[in-house]
Order: structure tokens, then C-alpha cells, then sequence
């Protein structure tokens, strides 16, 4: 378009809503790694000193950075490998296999992925502490898993669907197996689709905070998104902001690191919409 | 091997898209199934590969009944209109696919593959992706892979419908030549009249899930057997005039002229309505049965020029003359039909 | 049935199971829970039947005879199989051999009777009074704090206690400690002032969040195809961030931002204003936070949806509405807004759904302060079941405010399915063999 109209007007309102964050954003950054003047907002020196909960033991308790971290590693690796396989093998059978009551699940995936999952959370922990799941990292990777696989199989069934039928239709031909022509032919077609649920529901995972705080409070089973939690609300008056930004700015490591990798196909996929 | 299908019928849902055909596809010929888009062509030829079930009736190749044989055991190759190559293997992987399903040894498959490779000319290109080709290229890819285990049976569904006017030559003949060189069976679903004629030893016409006339491409085009056929083939294509019998004769609608009807027509009842099928090469400035008009559109295409005449009771015959005849539009003439090639229907299309 | 049938079949199972086990048996499990009194107190899995102090003093309470409660609180001394294994391995074997074989299965009404016979026995007589006590104490046999694993353990034990028959039906139920099935929750939710408080709480949350959500995706989805690309993706990346941060963490800049040793204090204190907490401090503080926070979060989805949905509109109509004259606001009035109907339509749906349902930002922002100003909805089913400070979760109660929920949510989850074009998803697989 060309600019038959100025742009600052506009650029002005951007940048006053814009301001919260940008402020939020750069002193994030800013206070992670500096000291400053008490009751200015200007840092007169560098240090590390925010970021010691990495080498020593903040004694609250808990069970020690690396522990918590390699938890939530795990939580939202085995989320992620547990939605892609689930929702790789359904998402095909609703794009292209014939079944009975095809129609229906197809019916309950749509319901399955507006139903708001956080409405179930007290029957969920309910049926853990039944389980004997309750408090344990598998528990809540189960129950995470269970609710990100509606948007998997969804996002997966449309991969599938772009997937053309003749080429399984000459799979077919050439003589191999429903199974075969899945494997080899129509897998290699969809891995962007993969690489976006990976990636996608690693990020959930590894965001996700009302799971792991109601479904495994204990500290064995701590993630950094509680970790965080348990500091920033049991700090009280005393709240050290500078140690609270380190850790956060430590926690979303690699989320900002994908986020800049996959900037453009994370927007697409958000576009779905997963939440508010 | 021959193709025997006996009272196939097929639905989907409520909707019976072919009712009770028969066709018996000879051993060694190329066959067309020519007809409009929906008329049951491709769903014929699902069905012969098995792609589609079918939901009545028999389907034999020579004398075994593979009706209820998977498609993966009846041993057809297809050939897709979009070709349905394997994007992420090259073209050899492609091709050697079928073998490796079938678990034949790495030398087989070497040995094969290179062999159908110079057969349909792409002995070069085996190690390109199928992106890295033109359509004309990917397209000997596909018959490549299609013939390669040796099939029974070639199925080609619109091959060409996907390539540009020059390379839509080319192929026509490479295909048939491929056809003839291995002398496999074949069945080429088209709605291109010309494909059909050019390529094919016979052409099945099929409208509304019915097969109305199968015969030779010459056959078909000199002797139709109702106005549909006579309608679907010869570009251009040919010209009705509407009309009915009138004591002994053929009076053209909303006017007093009368033409005579030829011999060897059995003229239908006193008042029952006809029509005259007139192709552009045969109503021509110096045939014999005359009618007047007024040239309505002139079409040069290069060697031949391409008449409309209107008539003086609005209807409308095209005539196609070598270059040079100099008429121009708006121009009175008085043209004349080639009284033996007139092809007559009845009042259901039925020649007569 | 078709060998793909299987094939999908198989494929699908995974799925299933999981669906089942964490959507269906918990909608169906949320509607059952909302009909008990289940909570911490009573446990889940069932309970026992026990008579405490606090039990006798409800049923006191309750108009029990006087002589039924004494006869509760000293059902008397019985030689049993459990007091013979106590005394075995307090006295030894032979001793408990020697009293099982003269006083088995003997009712005393005193302990003095119990040390007696004790005392009595002839090869191993218990010679300390303070030992025989405490033998004789292995016997007594009291209602009280007793626990019976089963109804017919505790009517057995009220039958042997000579308790009479009418009082029974009050005592079981008072001695009871699992959960029951009651219908009381609705009535008592619909009595207290604060489900009313609540429900007020979370329209203003929706109304508020969604119009944020809505109108300024809107104009973030517009300006950016307006401007520059460059300044476009800058804009766009920085708004997407809120949405890819993890909540905690985007919380912790907020509580900074709003705390009062955080920003805007540090700032406004140039100024002569006071610090203060300018999250907690007022309602109209609390919401407008809760509003911009979860705002920023929602913006960048419509941002999203919006700015594809422009981008598909041909752009040979932009340029034929500029040669036709159009200003950029009524290209924007007449052009775009029009074609942007049914994202609008969707993104309203969609996120009043998850707006109803979230609470994971205000959990972490307000907790619902002040004093239950910001207290919504799906906040308060959360606090009552799973997080309270009285530390009695109470699931039946807290089930009951989900209940509301869950049917809000199947309802909006069918329109969705008329919304999507149902029939469209449902094409027939065309390979058939």
C-alpha cells in the first residue's frame, strides 16, 4: 500500500500500549544482571550474584536448580514425544482411514478441542490420587499430554489432509500395505506438521504451571514453573525481584531461543489458538 | 490380459454413479473411456484397480475373478493425472519402489529400474527428486513406475490433462509407443476426444454411468450411434439443425424449408421431431443440397478458416475451409450439404 | 469389516484411551462429585465408621438419651481374640493361653473384675497391680474411638454395646467418615453472598478482557498491515512474547511492575506520590491489572487470527478501493472490517469460552485480592477444592462451581461444531479396498 496516510499517529498509540511490555522486557533483562541505587530504577554495577541459586542452595527447601530443571526437561520432552506418537497415528485415521464410527470421533475431536480442560482439573486429581498417580512426574506428563492431544490430532489431521490421495493411491498400486504406504510414503509429507507439534507442545509443557502446582505439589516432583511460583508467592514483602528475574530469565531460556528459531511457524500454529 | 467387467454397478451413499455395466477390454489393446467430467469414467477405472469396491457385479482378468482381490495383489500399474510421484525419493527410488515392497534382491531392482528407465527415456535423470523435473519428465517417471513390476494391466487416468498443448503431443505418442512396445493392456480415462482418437485402439463413450457406444475411433466419428457421441467427437464440432418429419421429409424448425431426407433413413412418423447432425467438413460452397445464410463468425486458424453460418431460421452450421476462400463476416451465402454424410437422429437422440 | 478399519482402529486406540481416562470418566466423574460432600475430611475412596468426642458431642447435640451415650463411652471388658494378642505380646504367650482357656469369650462390666481374674490365674498370675491394670485395659472394649472398617463391623459392635435399636440410624451416620451423596451443595452455593460475587466478578472479567482482547487485536492487526514491514514484525514479535513467556514468568515482570518497591512506585515517587502495591491497593487497580494482563495475552491471538485474515483479502480490492477514492479509514470501514466478520465471530466465541475458564494469571497476579474482589468463577472452584487456607479441600463443593463450567463448556463446544461445518470433516476416505 502506499502511504497515502501518515504513520506516526498510529506508531504513537502502538508504542504507549507497547510501553508496559517494552519496560517489562528491558528491565528484565536489565535487572537480571545489574545492582542498583535503591529507590531509582538505575543500576550502577554488574554482578552475577542474582543468578547463585545456579551454584548454591537457596535452603528453601526445594530441591536444588538442576533437579528441578531436569524435571521440567522431562516433563515437556515426554509431553511432547507422547502428544506427536498419539496424535501422528490419530490424526491419520481421521484424515484417511475407514472405520466405524468415523463420523463420531471425528465429532468429539471438535468438541474435545474448544472444551475448556482446566473445568476438569478437580475430577483429574481426583482420579491420580486414585491411580496412585498423584504426585509423581508421570501423573501430570499423563494428564498434560492427555489435554494438549485434541489440538495435536486436530493439527496433525490437517497435515494429513493436504497429503494427496493419489499418492497413497499409487502406494497402493505399487503393492504395499495401508500400514507400508503410512510409514513411507505419507509420514515423510507431514513433518512439518511434526515439527510443529514437537515443538509446540515442548513450549506447553514446559510453560505449564497449574498442573504440576495441583497434581504434584511435592518437591520431587517441583518444575521450574513452581519453583518460580513457590518463590514470587511466598515472598511476601521481602520479594528480591532481581533473584525472581534471574531464575524467570533462566526458566525461559529456551523458550526464547525456539521462539527466535521458529519465530514465524510458532505465530501460524498460535493462530490455531490453544489459549485466551 | 483381458479385462472382462460384468454388471458393475456402483454407489456412493444414496447416489448410484454407474447401474449395471458390462465391458470386455480385449488382451494386448489400448482402450479409452471418453465422456464428460462425472459420467463413471474414473470410477470405473478405481474400480478395476480396486481402489473402489464394487457393489454389484464381476470383475475377471482373463479367466480369474478378482472382485474381491485387494488392489495391492491384482498386479495393475496406474498412471495418476498429477502423477502421484513420491516427493522425497529421487526418480530411481521412485521407480524402484514396487520391487522394494516386493523384497526383490537389490540387483533385480538395479537391473530393472535402468531397463524401464531407457525405455521411457529418463536414463539420466534418476537421481533428480521429482520437483527437479518438467511435467513431460514426471510424467515417464510415472509410466516408468507403473510398468516397471511388470503389470498385468496399464491404467492411465487423464495423463495428460496436467501438460502444456506441445508436450500433450509428444507424450500422446510416447505413451502409445510404450504401450505397443510392451504390449500391456491398457485403459486410458480421458475427457479429451482427441486423446481418445489419437491413442486408442477402441473408445468406450460413456454418459451418466452407461457406456452408449463402444467402437473403433473411426467408427465412432463416421457412424455415431446417437447425437450425445456424434456431439462429443470432431473439433470443431458438429453442427445440429432441429427440425421434424414432414412428408417424407425434414422440415427445419420455424421455417417452411424442407430437406430431403437421405436413402437407407427410415423416416420417422408424420410430425415426430428430428435433427441433423452436419460436421464442418461437410457442408462445404460446392455440395450439392444448398441452404442460404449469412456468414455470423469467422475464426482463422492458420491452415483452415473456421465459418458460422447463420441460417434464415436461426440456427447455426459450421463449416471449415482451406485458407484463402476470402468470406468475410456479414457476407450472404448459399453453401451446400453433402447429402451422404448427414446423420440423422430421432426424438431420443437415437441415430436413425 | 475392512482390513483399514483395523488399521484404524489401532490407531486411533492410543487416543482413545487417553480421551477416556482424562475427558469423559472426568466430565462424567465432575457431575457425580458435585452431588457429595467429598473433602479431605472424608476422603475418596469411601470411609470407616468411627465415634469420637466430637462424634458423642454431635450426637449429645442431636437429642441421643443419656443412658445411650454412658452406654457408648463404657461398653465394659470382654475377653476377645484381639485383647488375647495383645496380652500375648505385652505378657507372654502362656499367660494369654491360661486366660483364654478359663475366661474366653467372658463379658465384665469392671476392670476390678478383669485385675481379679487376672490375678487369678493359677500358673501365671500377673503379681504387680500397676501390670494388671494395665493388662485389663487391653480389654476394654469401647465404642468410643474404636474404628470399623465396614457397616456390618460398627452394627455388630452397636448390637453387642446393647444399644437400642432406634438410636442406631443417627449414630452410624454420625460415625461415619467417608463421603455421601447430598444435593445440598446447589442450595448452599445459591445461599452464600459470595457465588452471587463471584459470578458478578467473572462477567466483569469477560466483559472487560474480551473487549480489550477483541478491539485491540483489531487495531494491532490493522496497524501492522499498515505500516512498514520491518516496524510491522517488530511490533508483531513484541506482542507475541506474552503469549510464549511462561505465565510465571510474565506475572513476575507484572508484580515488578505494579509491586511497591517496582516501577511505576520508583517512578511516581519523582513525583511525590507515595509507594505503593498498585496491584493490591484498590478494586479498580486489581481489575484494570487483571484486565491488561491477561489482555496483553489475548491481544496477540487476535492479532494473529486478524492479520491472516486480512493478508487473504485480495489486494487487487484494496488498491481498486484507493483509485476509487476510499480513505484509508473507510477502506478500513468499508473493506476490511467487513471481511473480517467471522474471525471477529470466532475469536469473540473462542475466547469468552477460555476467558470463563481461566484462572492460572490471576491465581499468580491477585489470588483473587483484594479481599475477593477479583475472585472469579473458575478461581473459586479452584480455591474451594484444591488450594484453600483452611486446608479442607472440599471437592463435592468445589465440583459443584466446576459442574456450572463443564455444561457451559459442552454447550459452547456443540455450537463450535455447527460453527466448523461439520459436514465438510466428514468426507468418506476414497480409498476403499
Amino acid at each position: 500500500m502506499q502511504s497515502n496516510f501518515r504513520n506516526w499517529p498510529v506508531l504513537l498509540v502502538l508504542f504507549v500500549f507497547s510501553a508496559p511490555l517494552l519496560i517489562m522486557l528491558t528491565f528484565l533483562l536489565v535487572d537480571a544482571f545489574t545492582t542498583k541505587v535503591p529507590g531509582t530504577m538505575i543500576p550502577n554495577g554488574l554482578t552475577f550474584h542474582h543468578f547463585r541459586f545456579l551454584w548454591t542452595d537457596l535452603d528453601d527447601g526445594s530441591w536444588g536448580i538442576w533437579g528441578v530443571t531436569l524435571n521440567t526437561f522431562n516433563f515437556a520432552l515426554f509431553t511432547s514425544l507422547s502428544v506427536s506418537a498419539i496424535s501422528l497415528t490419530a490424526g491419520y485415521a481421521l484424515s484417511r482411514l475407514a472405520f466405524p464410527a468415523r463420523g463420531f470421533f471425528l465429532g468429539s475431536l471438535i468438541v474435545l478441542h474448544a472444551f475448556p480442560t482446566v473445568t476438569l482439573i478437580i475430577a483429574i486429581f481426583l482420579i491420580l490420587q486414585l491411580l496412585g498417580l498423584y504426585n509423581t512426574l508421570i501423573g501430570v506428563i499423563v494428564v498434560k499430554a492427555a489435554l494438549e492431544l485434541p489440538f495435536g490430532i486436530w493439527v496433525m489431521k490437517g497435515f494429513y489432509d493436504t497429503v494427496p490421495w493419489e499418492i497413497e493411491m499409487a502406494g497402493v498400486q505399487d503393492g504395499a500395505s495401508r500400514f507400508t504406504v503410512w510409514w513411507q510414503l505419507v509420514l515423510p509429507q507431514v513433518q512439518p506438521g511434526l515439527m510443529a507439534i514437537l515443538i509446540f507442545s515442548f513450549l506447553s509443557g514446559w510453560s505449564e504451571f497449574i498442573l504440576p502446582m495441583v497434581l504434584a505439589p511435592g518437591t520431587e516432583a517441583q518444575v521450574l514453573s513452581t519453583y518460580l511460583a513457590t518463590m514470587l508467592l511466598d515472598g511476601g514483602t521481602q520479594a528480591d525481584f532481581n533473584l525472581f528475574k534471574a531464575v524467570g530469565l533462566f526458566y525461559a531460556l529456551p523458550v526464547i531461543i525456539i521462539y527466535l528459531v521458529f519465530q514465524n511457524k510458532l505465530m501460524n500454529i498460535y493462530g490455531g489458538g490453544t489459549k485466551g | 490380459m483381458r479385462i472382462s467387467i460384468e454388471n458393475f454397478t456402483k454407489t456412493f451413499g444414496d447416489t448410484t454413479v454407474i447401474k449395471d455395466m458390462s465391458l470386455e477390454i480385449r488382451s494386448g489393446e489400448m482402450l479409452a473411456l471418453l465422456g464428460p467430467s462425472g459420467c463413471g469414467k474414473s470410477t470405473t477405472l478405481f474400480a478395476i484397480c480396486g481402489i473402489h469396491r464394487m457393489n454389484g457385479g464381476r470383475l475377471l482378468f482373463g479367466d480369474k475373478d478378482v472382485t474381491r482381490v485387494s488392489s495391492q495383489k491384482r498386479n495393475v500399474g496406474v498412471v495418476f493425472q498429477n502423477y502421484a510421484l513420491y516427493p522425497h525419493m529421487n526418480v530411481f527410488d521412485n521407480i524402484a519402489f514396487p520391487l522394494k515392497v516386493r523384497k526383490e534382491t537389490r540387483a533385480e531392482i538395479d537391473r530393472k529400474v535402468q531397463e524401464i528407465a531407457n525405455l521411457v527415456h529418463i536414463g539420466e535423470l534418476l537421481h533428480r527428486k521429482p520437483a527437479q523435473l518438467s511435467g513431460g519428465q514426471q510424467q515417464r517417471v510415472a509410466l516408468a513406475r507403473a510398468l516397471v513390476r511388470e503389470p498385468d494391466i496399464l491404467l492411465l487416468d487423464e495423463p495428460l490433462a496436467n501438460l502444456d498443448a506441445k508436450l500433450r503431443l509428444e507424450m500422446r505418442s510416447e505413451i502409445r509407443r510404450i504401450q505397443q512396445q510392451t504390449g500391456i493392456t491398457a485403459v486410458l480415462v480421458t475427457h479429451d476426444q482427441v486423446e481418445a482418437m489419437s491413442m486408442c485402439d477402441r473408445i468406450a463413450i460413456m454418459d451418466n454411468g452407461k457406456i452408449v457406444q463402444l467402437s473403433s475411433p473411426k467408427e465412432m466419428y463416421e457412424d455415431p450411434t446417437s447425437d450425445f457421441v456424434a456431439g462429443f467427437l470432431g473439433n470443431p464440432p458438429i453442427a445440429f439443425l432441429e427440425g421434424k418429419a414432414a412428408g417424407g421429409g425434414f422440415r427445419l424448425a420455424n421455417s417452411e424449408i424442407t430437406l430431403p431426407v437421405p436413402s437407407g433413413i427410415t423416416i420417422p412418423d408424420h410430425g415426430a421431431a428430428m435433427r441433423f447432425g452436419i460436421r464442418p467438413e461437410f457442408f462445404q460452397p460446392n455440395n450439392g443440397l444448398k441452404l442460404n445464410g449469412k456468414i455470423s463468425f469467422v475464426e482463422t486458424q492458420g491452415r483452415e478458416e473456421l465459418y458460422d453460418v447463420m441460417l434464415e431460421n436461426g440456427a447455426v452450421l459450421r463449416s471449415i475451409q482451406s485458407q484463402g476462400a476470402g468470406h468475410k463476416l456479414g457476407d450472404e451465402v448459399s453453401w451446400g450439404i453433402a447429402e451422404d454424410r448427414i446423420l440423422a437422429f430421432g426424438p431420443d437422440g437415437r441415430r436413425l | 469389516m475392512q482390513r483399514s478399519s483395523w488399521l484404524g482402529l489401532a490407531f486411533l486406540s492410543p487416543a482413545l484411551v487417553v480421551v477416556l481416562l482424562f475427558f469423559l470418566i472426568p466430565v462424567v466423574l465432575t457431575g457425580f462429585f458435585a452431588f457429595t460432600n467429598m473433602s479431605t475430611a472424608t476422603g475418596v475412596k469411601g470411609g470407616a465408621y468411627v465415634l469420637n468426642t466430637s462424634g458423642l458431642r454431635a450426637l449429645a447435640d442431636a437429642g441421643l438419651p443419656k443412658s445411650t451415650l454412658e452406654q457408648i463411652e463404657g461398653a465394659g471388658y470382654r475377653v476377645d481374640a484381639k485383647g488375647l494378642e495383645a496380652l500375648a505380646a505385652d505378657f507372654g504367650q502362656p499367660v494369654a493361653d491360661e486366660f483364654a482357656s478359663l475366661h474366653d469369650g467372658e463379658v465384665f462390666s469392671k476392670r476390678r473384675d478383669v485385675e481379679r481374674a487376672l490375678k487369678d490365674l493359677r500358673s501365671n498370675p500377673i503379681r504387680k497391680t500397676r501390670d494388671r491394670k494395665i493388662a485389663a485395659d487391653l480389654f476394654k472394649r469401647s465404642l468410643l474411638n474404636e474404628r470399623f472398617d465396614t457397616l456390618p463391623g460398627f452394627e455388630a459392635a452397636l448390637e453387642e454395646a446393647g444399644i437400642p435399636d432406634a438410636d442406631r440410624p443417627l449414630i452410624t451416620q454420625v460415625a461415619y467418615t467417608g463421603w455421601v451423596w447430598t444435593t445440598e451443595n446447589f442450595g448452599f452455593l445459591m445461599s452464600l453472598d459470595s457465588t452471587w460475587q463471584y459470578a458478578k466478578n467473572t462477567i466483569i472479567y469477560v466483559v472487560f478482557t474480551l473487549s480489550f482482547n477483541v478491539l485491540f487485536g483489531l487495531f494491532l492487526a490493522i496497524a501492522t498491515f499498515y505500516l512498514p514491514s520491518g516496524q510491522a514484525a517488530t511490533f508483531r514479535a513484541i506482542w507475541f512474547l506474552p503469549r510464549i513467556l511462561p505465565p510465571v514468568l510474565y506475572i513476575v515482570m507484572w508484580r515488578w511492575f505494579t509491586w511497591d518497591t517496582g516501577f511505576i512506585s520508583t517512578v511516581l515517587s519523582g513525583f511525590g506520590v507515595s509507594p505503593r502495591n498498585w496491584m493490591l491497593d484498590t478494586e479498580l487497580h486489581a481489575w484494570t491489572t487483571i484486565v491488561l494482563i491477561n489482555g496483553f495475552v489475548g491481544a496477540s491471538m487476535g492479532m494473529i487470527v486478524f492479520s491472516s485474515a486480512i493478508r487473504a483479502i485480495p489486494s487487487s480490492m484494496l488498491y481498486a478501493s484507493e483509485v476509487d477514492g476510499a480513505s484509508r479509514l473507510q477502506q478500513i470501514w468499508h473493506i476490511i472490517l467487513p471481511q473480517l466478520r467471522w474471525p471477529i465471530l470466532f475469536i469473540t466465541s473462542y475466547q469468552t469460552m477460555s476467558l470463563l475458564t481461566s484462572f492460572e494469571y490471576i491465581y499468580l497476579a491477585t489470588d483473587g485480592g483484594p479481599g475477593g474482589a477479583t475472585e472469579v468463577w473458575a478461581l473459586a472452584a479452584f480455591h474451594t477444592a484444591l488450594n484453600n487456607y483452611g486446608g479442607n479441600l472440599q471437592y463435592g463443593l468445589g465440583a459443584t462451581y466446576a459442574l456450572l463450567l463443564v455444561i457451559i463448556g459442552l454447550a459452547a463446544s456443540l455450537a463450535y461444531l455447527r460453527l466448523f461445518n461439520f459436514r465438510n470433516l466428514i468426507q468418506k476416505p476414497r480409498i476403499e479396498g
